[in-house]
């Protein structure tokens, strides 16, 4: 008789088919044939866990077709079952594992789409603080650099293709015309939650920078920089209404002035 | 920061599952559901659900049922999982918590599914010791719910009942009886449900879970699946009816996962059930008052209520009863409701 872990090893390995499935010796199912009910815990890990990566990619989805996507799932869970059972972060690696599709090969768009989509979801399990508006700040010496901490739901992505507006179109049931969405064309985008939404924005070089920078930590002087490193034109003033207009901002630190003699 | 919430106990009435499309009916409608239970996985993070949970959690009574925590593996029960349970514990201060004899987790792998075990001595040292971990982590006692099968271990050297039965007496956990997934097993398995239910130790089952199931036909064999995908069946009900009848009123939750349907279905469902135990309950009294009834009598007479028609249904149970009863009941409706209410 197999020890218990061998035993749970076996059977996790038949559910997911990737060994010759458990001896049907060791199983038992009245009347019925014990590996033919096996096959109900293969279609249940598989559909349910199909079903997940549906809600998670229904753009991806509309994309490369129900059908194919549902196959591209099955190997997905087959070769990367979740490692835990908290499933909203179950799906970080299917961008990654479509890149290797051969068939997927000619539309990269597909993974990077897929890519943004993760990222949505990642922003919609995360927290939502009570944001900060500019006048709170009216009677206060912020010192030369404070540190300004962003919605921790914010998430910076960049991809060469128009991810965004190719996930903008998917949003309606419109016909979609592909052919001119789908174009290599770098864009940035920032998105955060808001309630129970999402809330996606464009951003050129240089507010990509300075938001990526302040998101890290590294302090509105550093930001600015970065920014004014991509576009000497950089209009602090209006990104900071930008991002206290968005309800980006959740608090303003005052960092202590360096010693100096 | 964690609200501290007023202390909700969860009553023995029905309950139902909350689902992420009610969520927006229930906190603006705040229907009368007698209270709610979640599935702890889908509150470890920070999105929309979690704040509207915070903000339902002021008003109903909240029993969270963990899906992920894998108690039959051999290999133990995740750390960091149970430390987020304690989290969700923590946030939210349910009145149940509760968990499945089942594992899903092994070789690395989560399965997304529960999975038997083989009913053995080796897996009730594991699923013990497990049990207290958890119990000792959340500093409470969890329920431990039986399974829906479609195969068994050929070695098992006890039954789902006796194991669970052991388990309580090992670690003084208390049991989840799910009705459906009984009647599921009991028919994918072939074995006695209305045996099972009588096997197991009354006084530790806390809560009932009710649900629909699937029939699929493969060749001959006609498998039941466990999808929580409709409403709960007469079979079902059938097998409530004698739980209930044998253990009296219990939180009983109405569970729905797959095609879930508008709120009011399942208000609907959680309110049969209610009414079911009530007049369950109604029943018994009246044949006890019956039987103390025949007793301080010295002759015996035919009690009236033999030559009526039987009804499940409380209320038109209490009219058969005032109109057997004669002059010596009065039939005004106020003493009716009192009845019911004395009986309920």
């Amino acid at each position: 008789m197999l020890p218990l872990e061998h035993l749970q090893t076996t059977m996790a390995r038949s559910v997911l088919a990737v060994e010759p499935l458990i001896a049907a010796k060791m199983l038992t199912a009245g009347t019925a044939d014990p590996l033919a009910r096996l096959r109900v815990y293969q279609n249940n890990t598989r559909s349910s866990l199909t079903a997940v990566l549906m809600a998670v990619f229904p753009v991806t989805v509309r994309l490369v077709d129900e059908r194919f996507f549902r196959f591209v799932a099955s190997e997905f869970i087959r070769r990367h079952p979740p490692v835990e059972s908290r499933l909203a972060r179950y799906g970080a690696g299917f961008p990654r594992f479509l890149k290797t599709i051969d068939t997927l090969s000619d539309m990269p768009i597909v993974a990077e789409t897929a890519r943004l989509e993760w990222t949505i979801a990642e922003a919609l399990d995360a927290a939502c603080l009570p944001s900060r508006t500019l006048s709170e700040y009216d009677s206060t010496n912020l010192g030369p650099s404070p540190d300004i901490v962003l919605q921790p739901s914010l998430r910076l992505i960049v991809s060469h293709w128009s991810i965004l507006s190719v996930w903008t179109a998917h949003q309606q049931e419109a016909a979609i015309d592909q052919q001119s969405a789908w174009i290599r064309r770098p864009q940035r985008v920032a998105l955060w939650r808001a309630g129970d939404n999402v809330r996606l924005a464009l951003l050129d070089r240089a507010n990509f920078a300075f938001q990526h920078s302040l998101k890290h930590g590294l302090g509105l002087e550093h930001a600015t920089s970065r920014a004014l490193a991509h576009d000497p034109s950089f209009d602090l003033v209006s990104a900071l209404v930008r991002l206290f207009g968005d309800g980006l901002v959740t608090d303003v630190r005052v960092c202590p002035r360096p010693f100096s003699n | 920061m964690t609200p501290a919430f007023q202390s909700l106990t969860i009553p023995a009435i029905a309950g139902i599952g909350l689902r992420s499309p009610h969520i927006k009916e229930m906190l603006s409608r705040r229907p009368s559901a007698g209270w709610l239970e979640v599935h702890a996985e889908n509150y470890m993070g920070d999105g929309a659900g979690v704040e509207a949970l915070e903000r339902l959690r002021e008003t109903y009574p909240l029993s969270v049922h963990g899906v992920g925590l894998s108690l039959g593996s051999a290999r133990g029960v995740d750390h960091d999982h149970l430390q987020r349970l304690r989290k969700v514990c923590e946030r939210f201060q349910p009145d149940l918590v509760s968990e499945h004899l089942a594992w899903s987790v092994a070789d690395g792998a989560y399965l997304n599914d529960l999975l038997p075990l083989r009913y053995d001595e080796e897996a009730l040292a594991i699923v013990a010791r497990n049990v207290e971990t958890v119990q000792d982590t959340l500093k409470r006692r969890v329920l431990i719910e039986n399974l829906s099968a479609y195969i068994a271990f050929a070695d098992s050297s006890m039954n789902e009942a006796e194991f669970l039965a052991e388990l309580v007496e090992r670690t003084g956990c208390g049991l989840l009886l799910d009705v459906n997934n009984v009647y599921v097993s009991a028919h994918n398995l072939q074995y006695d449900a209305e045996a099972f239910i009588d096997s197991l130790p009354s006084d530790s089952i806390g809560e009932i879970h009710l649900a629909g199931h699937a029939t699929n036909q493969v060749g001959a064999d006609t498998v039941l699946i466990d999808d929580h995908g409709s409403r709960v069946p007469p079979v079902v009900w059938t097998l409530y009816q004698h739980a209930i009848s044998r253990l009296g009123p219990r939180p009983t939750l109405i569970e729905w996962d797959t095609d879930v349907p508008v709120l009011d279905v399942l208000l609907g469902e959680a309110m049969w059930a209610d009414m079911l135990s009530a007049s369950i309950m109604f029943n018994r009294k009246q044949a006890v008052r019956r039987n103390q009834s025949a007793g301080h009598r010295s002759t015996p007479i035919r009690l009236p209520v033999d030559n009526e028609p039987t009804t499940s249904m409380p209320v038109l149970a209490a009219f058969a009863a005032a109109r057997s009863a004669g002059p010596s009941v009065s039939a005004t409706p106020a003493s009716i409701e009192e009845q019911y209410h004395a009986a309920a």
